[in-house]
């Protein structure tokens, strides 16, 4: 009983993080149609911004998030401004591709600046832990980047739902021409939005790297896995993903623990399959041809 | 003499050229780039009859490389079975995971099915780091050692040096140009194509989608395994990352993208283009050439970082060309002529 609570938590934990990343996905596919295939290596980026910051500045990874957050934002602004915005009209391979390519630019220049070895973010918590009752322990890392997740996450559904930018951001979403009739500067909706996804990627990458090994390319899991999350809940749902994220936390901590640490991300990607063919529009999604 | 009659001459004289090469060219390093130009227009034209024609862009064809890369290996290493007998159980296993890929994932379109071929190469991988009694895991499997080949009591040849895999390459791009060039002047071709242009269209004309998606699936895996498997006996090591990594799937792609999908020519133009490129940048040639003209000095920093680096800068390489073809050339190489002839034409009237 222990065993199945331990990990159902450390799957909650882990899957707020998930949660991050495929928000931001969904997000960038909402307002775009674009499928980012750079999404996981916008990650990677997000975590050397990390250990840059933490090794020369020796600021905590944690609070470094208020630096991480806006520079990765602008990140994916100029991205959008200079690669997406080019294609946005094009073909569905040729944006998918695009996507790739910039991708490999960034694992490959990172790899190139930071070659190609397995750093690690030694904070003096990393390895702590908090014990519950039960036989039952938390990681201090990922209890903390959990509630950190949570309050992002609420601050940007209270954006997305109160605020005229985010407001504006979900008409863009719903009916692109419709919210360029109604006055929305929607190629300003789709910089933001984008910035707001890699901002997303971005922190979801500093949040793991003090219990993650950081190399440049650990990018392509994580943008696989942001797709598992975002089709399961829904492509271009914002609960959906937020749901997702949890329940391929849950899934892939529960699999480590009663199949094998091997086999995790197998099963994950086996579920992925199963919710395609399946259930092609997801938990939340509405359903399109 | 017509434009049909020209045509197969040239190629026919190309091809004895071709023939040639290995009497008069001795240098093991030219061979080998010809060889890897061989295995890179395999490659590509495989990739093409799926995607360029039939219009299903699969981002997961290290699945087909890869199984048919270890199978070849993994027979000839632990049950000591010649590639040329384990090449047909590779293709045979490799036929069984096309259907079942193509059964799930030409279920979906556009860009469910980019994801679902990725999910699929990326279960093959995974479970060739985690089946470590049958694949030797990460470690990959090395075997380098081939029998020599028999016809009879004869030894054609004992694979001591790079000619008889210089003429398998060659055998290999001469049969996949071939089938082709038969699928873009068959019914099958425009039935390809007809899916390609219009999924809908193409049903109500009576077209079974479904049945010739998965002959163009299989076609291609098939062909793409054949370059698996030859592949895996010329450099004699297979791992997981180097034949079913992302990385392969995309490399496939993106010598199609970069000639032009679709095309006959197209697969050869990217793979011009790409290998000697590639090659340039992993032999250190071009930072060699920078120190020799005198932009760089050896000693300095930037000349030993570039001497270090560069030579890892091919996906680099790979991911700056996709990002360029796809803003300023979307169609490709060939495209890109189309369009110039299209415009000289177009002024001469």
């Amino acid at each position: 009983m222990a065993v199945l609570l331990q990990s159902l938590i450390s799957g909650i934990l882990i899957g707020g993080v998930y949660a991050l990343i495929g928000i931001g996905l969904t997000l960038i596919f909402g307002v775009m149609r674009i499928i980012n295939f750079a999404h996981g290596d916008i990650l990677m980026v997000g975590m050397y911004l990390t250990y840059i910051i933490f090794t020369w500045l020796h600021i905590d990874p944690f609070v470094s998030v208020l630096i991480t957050f806006p520079l990765m934002f602008l990140f994916g602004g100029v991205l959008q401004k200079v690669f997406i915005n080019r294609v946005l009209n094009a073909l569905a391979q040729n944006q998918i591709l695009l996507t790739i390519g910039l991708g490999l630019i960034m694992s490959n220049t990172v790899m190139l600046i930071f070659t190609s070895d397995y750093k690690i973010l030694t904070t003096s918590y990393s390895s702590a832990s908090i014990q519950v009752g039960g036989g039952v322990s938390v990681s201090t890392p990922l209890l903390i980047s959990f509630l950190i997740t949570a309050a992002i996450t609420a601050a940007l559904y209270w954006f997305l739902l109160k605020t005229d930018t985010g407001q504006a951001i979900r008409a863009t979403a719903q009916d692109r021409d419709a919210a360029q009739l109604m006055g929305i500067n929607v190629k300003r909706m789709s910089i933001i939005a984008f910035g707001l996804g890699a901002a997303l990627a971005g922190t979801a990458g500093a949040l793991i790297s003090p219990t993650y090994y950081i190399f440049p390319q650990v990018g392509g899991i994580f943008t696989l896995k942001a797709f598992v999350i975002t089709v399961l809940g829904g492509m271009g749902s914002v609960v959906g993903a937020t749901l997702g994220g949890v329940l391929i936390g849950i899934t892939e901590s529960m699999s480590a623990v009663y199949i094998s640490s091997g086999w995790k991300d197998v099963v994950v990607f086996v579920l992925f399959l199963l919710v395609l063919l399946f259930k092609p529009s997801g938990l939340m999604g509405k359903s399109r041809t | 003499m017509n434009k049909t009659t020209l045509k197969a001459v040239l190629v026919l004289i190309a091809l004895a050229v071709l023939l040639a090469v290995p009497k008069y060219v001795e240098s093991p390093y030219a061979l080998h780039m010809m060889i890897l130009l061989f295995l890179s227009v395999t490659m590509g034209q495989s990739w093409n009859i799926l995607g360029g024609y039939a219009g299903q862009h699969s981002v997961g064809h290290a699945a087909y490389f890869g199984v048919g890369a270890y199978t070849t290996m993994m027979l000839m290493h632990a049950k000591q079975i010649a590639p040329w007998y384990g090449v047909w159980i590779g293709i045979a296993l490799v036929v069984v995971v096309a259907l079942a890929i193509g059964s799930i994932c030409f279920r979906l379109r556009g860009p469910y099915f980019v994801l679902a071929s990725i999910a699929v190469a990326e279960i093959l991988r995974l479970s060739a780091i985690n089946l470590t009694t049958l694949t030797n895991g990460a470690e990959g499997i090395l075997a380098t050692e081939l029998p020599a080949f028999k016809i009879g009591e004869t030894v054609v040849t004992d694979f001591s040096t790079k000619v008889p895999f210089y003429y398998i390459g060659l055998f290999l791009i001469v049969l996949t140009i071939a089938i082709t060039y038969l699928v873009q002047h068959s019914k099958l071709g425009y039935f390809f194509q007809a899916i390609r242009e219009d999924q809908d269209a193409a049903h109500s004309l009576g077209i079974s989608i479904s049945l010739y998606k998965n002959i163009a699936l299989v076609i291609s895996a098939v062909l793409t395994s054949l370059a698996g498997s030859f592949y895996g006996i010329y450099v004699g090591f297979v791992d997981p990352p180097t034949v079913l990594g992302l990385d392969v799937s995309v490399q496939i792609m993106l010598i199609c993208i970069i000639g032009g999908m679709g095309t006959l020519w197209g697969p050869m133009l990217g793979s011009l283009v790409l290998v000697p490129l590639s090659e340039a940048l992993r032999s250190n040639m071009i930072t060699e050439a920078l120190v020799k003209v005198g932009m760089v000095n050896a000693e300095s920093k930037v000349g030993i970082f570039l001497k270090e680096n560069l030579s890892h800068a091919h996906v680099l390489l790979y991911g700056i060309l996709v990002v360029l073809v796809i803003l300023f050339m979307p169609d490709g190489l060939m495209g890109f002529v189309k369009k110039l002839a299209l415009r000289r034409k177009r002024e001469a009237i």
